[in-house]
Formats: structure tokens, sequence, C-alpha cells
């Protein structure tokens, strides 16, 4: 993988993760708990993940995707909510990925991203009302987010499994 | 395409995510009969309302710099039943009634939840006193 391949594709899932992002907006959903979301971004995110040979590429498609969502659709308020969020799910990703290794399936790491990102959602909504009593919608979001964390898994397994046929990604696990 | 450490993790997630509700579950008691909902505002205690003893429909407006929310109590039940946020999530979740319910405003910073009056609520559980 040469450099400006490198940054081509970075900028590549960007774009997807912040598409994703904005058609999920459009899609009418039945009101679970406040925050509960398909988090259709998270697909590129965990594809990155295991497409991209550095964790520094990975958390560099992520903050594009923050930065240019908040300009696009969120605002400022959204922005601090995603990034919470996107930190504790990356972290917790990163974590099950590597304690897993080929124990784990893509389905499980991003289940654990699911989970982890509302729990960061929650610690800076908790901050904002200035009452930790918010975490009590804890167990209604994470079972949402499991279930759409394991959509999201089998989704990323199919496009990631077809991504390795490609030449450049051929060789990804010696890089 | 699962594999066995799915399951775990998945299991582990579930069991994580009650944490809170443990912690915050044992510092309620839920069969008490003295509830009242506590309305606060950017952390800010802002109306206590007596809901065990209310009757009938009452209305009033809350207005802030951030924007407005119309709540309504309705006998022992609390909601908001109209706002200027964007997302409308106050008024999607609907009136609550059950002590450690929330209902939150997040662009407005409001916040209703409902408590137990442990004086009240003490009465019948230590009556030897």
């Amino acid at each position: 993988m040469n450099k400006t391949f490198r940054l081509v594709f970075i900028s590549l899932l960007a774009a997807q993760a912040l598409l994703l992002y904005g058609i999920e907006s459009l899609i009418p959903l039945p009101f679970i708990a406040p925050g509960a979301k398909l988090g259709l971004a998270n697909l590129i995110t965990v594809i990155a993940l295991y497409t991209l040979p550095s964790k520094k590429d990975v958390l560099g498609v992520l903050f594009l995707r923050l930065l240019l969502s908040a300009l696009f659709f969120g605002g400022l308020s959204a922005f601090i909510y995603s990034v919470a969020g996107a930190a504790l799910s990356f972290l917790s990703m990163i974590a099950v990925k590597e304690f897993g290794r080929d124990k784990v399936s893509i389905i499980g790491v991003s289940a654990a991203g699911a989970v982890f990102h509302h729990i960061g959602q929650l610690l800076v909504a908790s901050a904002i009302v200035e009452n930790t009593a918010l975490m009590l919608y804890l167990p209604l979001l994470s079972a949402a987010g499991i279930g759409t964390g394991i959509f999201i898994g089998i989704a990323a397994n199919f496009a990631v499994r077809h991504l390795e046929k490609l030449p450049v990604f051929r060789n990804l696990s010696a890089q | 395409m699962f594999k066995k450490w799915d399951f775990i993790i998945i299991i582990a997630l579930l069991c994580l995510s009650f944490i809170p509700e443990l912690i915050f579950g044992l510092s309620l008691d839920k069969s008490s009969t003295g509830n009242y909902a506590s309305i606060t505002l950017d952390g800010k205690p802002y109306k206590t309302i007596d809901l065990t003893n209310h009757r009938g429909e009452e209305q009033f407006p809350i207005e802030t710099e951030h924007g407005y929310n119309i709540i309504a109590v309705r006998n022992s039940s609390i909601g908001i039943i109209e706002a200027d946020c964007p997302d409308q999530l106050c008024i999607k979740a609907g009136f609550i009634e059950k002590p450690g319910e929330l209902l939150v405003c997040l662009p407005h910073k409001l916040m209703i939840e409902i408590k137990t009056d442990a004086s009240t609520a003490g009465l019948d559980v230590i009556p030897v006193h």
C-alpha cells in the first residue's frame, strides 16, 4: 500500500462514512430511547479497522467523519456527543480486536463499539444536565446498540471478505 | 461468521449495561407512594411538583434562553407536550410516573426526574421508631 493509495483510501472511507451518517438521519426510526440510532457510519470505522494497516489512519477516518458531519449536519453540540462516543467506541473496538485476536469476529468488535458509543454519549449528556441518573438509559441503549452492532458487523464482514480479494489488500496481515 | 467470543462479549456488554441500574436501583424504593417530580434546568433545581396527590390536568410553560417546553401534569404522571427543540425526543418519551424515571430535553438542558419522598416512604418501613 503506497502513500497515495493510503491517502485516497482514507478519504474515500471518510466520504462514505459521512454519506452514511447523512442517509441515516433520513431514515425514520421507532422511538426506543433518546440517542438510539442505527450507527451506519460505524460500518466504515469497522471496515477501516480491518483494512487499514495502522490505527492512526483509522483514527484519521473517524476524525474526518466527525468533523465533516458536524459541519454538514450536526453542529457543535452534536459534535461533542459524537466525539465522546466515537473515542470510547474506537478504544473499545481496538481493545476487543487486539485482545480477542482470531477468537473474535467483526461482529463482536462492532457490538462493543456500539455499546461504548452510547456510554460515551450518556457520560457527556450526564455532564451537561449534571445528573448521573441519565445512565439509567444504558440498558435500553445497549440492547439497541448490540442489535444494530450485530447487523453492522455482518455487513462489514461481507465487505471486508470481498475487499481482501483486491491485490492491494492481499498481504494485509503481513503489514 | 459468528465466533465463540462474540457471544461472550455480547453477554458481557449486556451485563455491563445494567451496572448503573443496579447502583441506582438500590437507592430507590419503587413501591413507595410519596412521589414528586423534580425539574432541573442546567443542573440547578427549578421546581418540584407533588405527583401523588395531584388530580386532573395542568399545563405550564418553561422558557429558557435555549427555547421553551410545555410541561403537562396529568394525575400522577408528568410529561412534555410541546417544545421547540429540533429532535422532539422529550415529547416522544411520553409521560412518566414511577420513581427513577426520567425525561430529558438535552438541547434545553432541562430534566424532569421522578423522586420519592424519603420521609413519607420511610414511615411504612420502620413503624417502630
